[in-house]
């Protein structure tokens, strides 16, 4: 089957034309596999600062100076106003506003394919932000609720993508 | 003489989890040529613009795809452009097709769009391939999936407004019901709510079957002016003259969390329809529009399309989509075709497969089991991600 082509799938001969095809003569199919593996020297750019934090376990976001919106996740430019934001560090206590529970996993880095499913992707306005952060809530799905408070965690395994330096908890005792 | 743009032929490839035998130049092939046929025409020579529309690189895996489809259907050495919108991008090429005949650039313009999203690649590089087009640091590397985003958006909606389930479920089935009737369909089916409802979980609240397709499928429309249409399209005379009249667009901030509070809703859509109303002079929606072909990328984003879209007031998209008001022999039927559930999602041919459907609608051509009686007006709703860009464009029968 594979014969001279190593990436070779398979081949499809036609099946018997039928009348008035005009692809008959091209009914051959061949599939190979094709590879395509890249790797970036992918910079973080002017958020950077916000990954870096997290490695010393603290939580920042950024807050404009001219209409005080407070970003996060940061943004280094107010799309509001056009300003150059400044960075303030929040308590990184919230709350739940909206969430989903994935049974499946995009598998995006070595992080996310070493998750179990199903896990909790939360919505978190953060105390102190106006936007909402979006980040795994390490719960079992059926205790998490809309309106739950939760806090920012800090991992102490190292891990492939900084993202993953924190992610959510419910806070006890509610 | 009026410059609106007509409808001069459309052209398809079926859509289908695979195909097999195509790569994307083949299905473009195949649909250009049925678009000759339709159009009564033997060859492309009278065109003076093409168009390419198609949104991944790395699915079809060719880059400038757009450069090799102009070459293959034989439309050197004309001009060529390509448009990039996302799930917007083939209801974004008719638009930006639209300016260039408005404009007097052209009179003619084929726009060609395909995609090969089915099965060349498995559900979890799809599932990658796609969250790359969300945003990389903040959303994707978390875990997060546009499912995830969708489904997070439906419980915000069901939280708001009491929206339920069962409510979306009815779309999922419907849909796909439609399909039957719609011989290019991919996945026609006869499913019940309760089937929806206990199909296995894939990001809560969202199950198996509320979930769209991944497609392989090509598709082609001419877009004209009349006079240009009468003189060089011989099937134009055949059949009721369809003017594109209006389009319109709005965006929306990339991540969910960004539009908080405003987090159960498409504000972009809001913004795009606005604008075709004010167009197309159009004051109550659900009255005035005969048929609509809605982007059903999950099955809640009917119900909150149809609230965006001002059919119902916001909050009632769940009782009116279950009550049956968009069903086939409802008040404003819609996703005849199947939507993107049933007939299946190419995503560069997607909006140029909405608008051959209510093109077809109003030429009254389509099968009649799904065909919409006396259709004048319709309209279809295309967007991108979780609606970062929003495309409505309108168009009417006038004879």
């Amino acid at each position: 089957m594979m014969g001279k082509v190593r990436s070779k799938i398979d081949i499809r001969l036609p099946e018997s034309a039928t009348a008035g095809d005009v692809w008959a003569q091209f009914r051959q199919v061949e599939r190979i596999t094709m590879e395509l593996t890249q790797s970036y020297k992918y910079s973080l750019g002017k958020v950077s600062r916000f990954f870096i934090a997290l490695e010393n376990r603290r939580f920042l976001a950024t807050r404009c100076p001219r209409c005080g919106k407070v970003y996060a996740p940061p943004r280094p430019l107010c799309p509001n106003c056009l300003s150059v934001t400044d960075w303030v560090e929040l308590s990184g206590q919230g709350v739940v506003k909206t969430y989903s529970v994935l049974h499946f996993s995009p598998g995006s880095n070595d992080d996310v394919r070493a998750l179990e499913t199903p896990y909790v992707l939360a919505y978190v306005l953060l105390d102190g932000a106006d936007t909402l952060f979006p980040h795994l809530l390490k719960a079992p799905p059926e205790q998490v609720r809309s309106g739950m408070r939760v806090a920012v965690a800090f991992s102490d395994e190292p891990v492939s993508h900084p993202i993953h330096l924190m992610y959510f908890v419910p806070i006890r005792g509610q | 003489m009026s410059r609106i743009p007509v409808i001069a032929a459309v052209g398809a490839t079926p859509v289908a989890s695979e195909h097999r035998g195509c790569n994307p130049r083949d299905l473009m092939t195949e649909a250009v040529l049925d678009c000759l046929a339709d159009a009564g025409m033997d060859d492309l020579s009278a065109v003076e613009q093409g168009l390419a529309s198609y949104e991944s690189d790395h699915f079809n895996l060719q880059m400038t795809l757009g450069a090799i489809l102009h070459d293959t259907i034989g439309m050197i050495p004309k001009p060529n452009v390509r448009i990039e919108g996302g799930g917007a991008t083939g209801a974004m090429a008719l638009r930006t097709a639209w300016a260039y005949i408005q404009s007097g650039l052209c009179d003619s313009i084929l726009v060609y769009g395909c995609e090969k999203n089915g099965r060349g690649v498995s559900s979890r590089t799809a599932n990658q391939l796609f969250a790359l087009s969300a945003d990389v640091d903040w959303e994707m590397m978390v875990g997060g999936s546009y499912t995830g985003f969708y489904a997070a958006m439906i419980r915000a909606h069901m939280e708001a407004f009491g929206t339920r389930e069962e409510q979306f479920a009815h779309v999922a089935a419907r849909n796909r019901h439609n399909a039957g009737f719609n011989p290019i369909a991919q996945k026609p089916m006869d499913i019940s709510v309760a089937d929806v409802m206990n199909s296995r979980p894939v990001a809560e609240p969202y199950k198996l079957f509320d979930c769209s397709l991944l497609s392989d499928g090509a598709a082609c429309l001419l877009l004209a002016t009349e006079e240009w249409a009468r003189r060089r399209c011989p099937a134009f005379d055949g059949r009721a003259p369809v003017y594109f009249v209006a389009t319109g667009c709005g965006s929306d901030t990339m991540r969910l969390g960004d539009r908080y509070p405003e987090i159960t809703n498409f504000r972009a859509k809001q913004m795009a329809a606005a604008q075709a109303y004010a167009m197309a002079n159009i004051s109550d929606p659900m009255r005035e529009i005969d048929v609509a072909e809605l982007y059903d990328s999950y099955s809640g984003v009917e119900i909150q399309a149809v609230e965006d879209l001002g059919f119902v007031e916001r909050g009632q998209g769940g009782a009116s989509v279950a009550g049956g008001a968009f069903d086939l022999d409802g008040e404003l039927p819609v996703n005849t075709s199947g939507g993107l559930l049933g007939r299946g999602a190419p995503v560069g041919a997607t909006g140029i497969l909405q608008a051959i459907e209510v093109a077809q609608q109003l030429w009254a051509t389509v099968d009649p089991r799904r065909q919409v009686a006396n259709a004048r007006r319709a309209l279809t709703d295309t967007h991108a991600g979780i609606a970062s860009i929003s495309v409505v464009n309108i168009f009417e029968r006038r004879d």
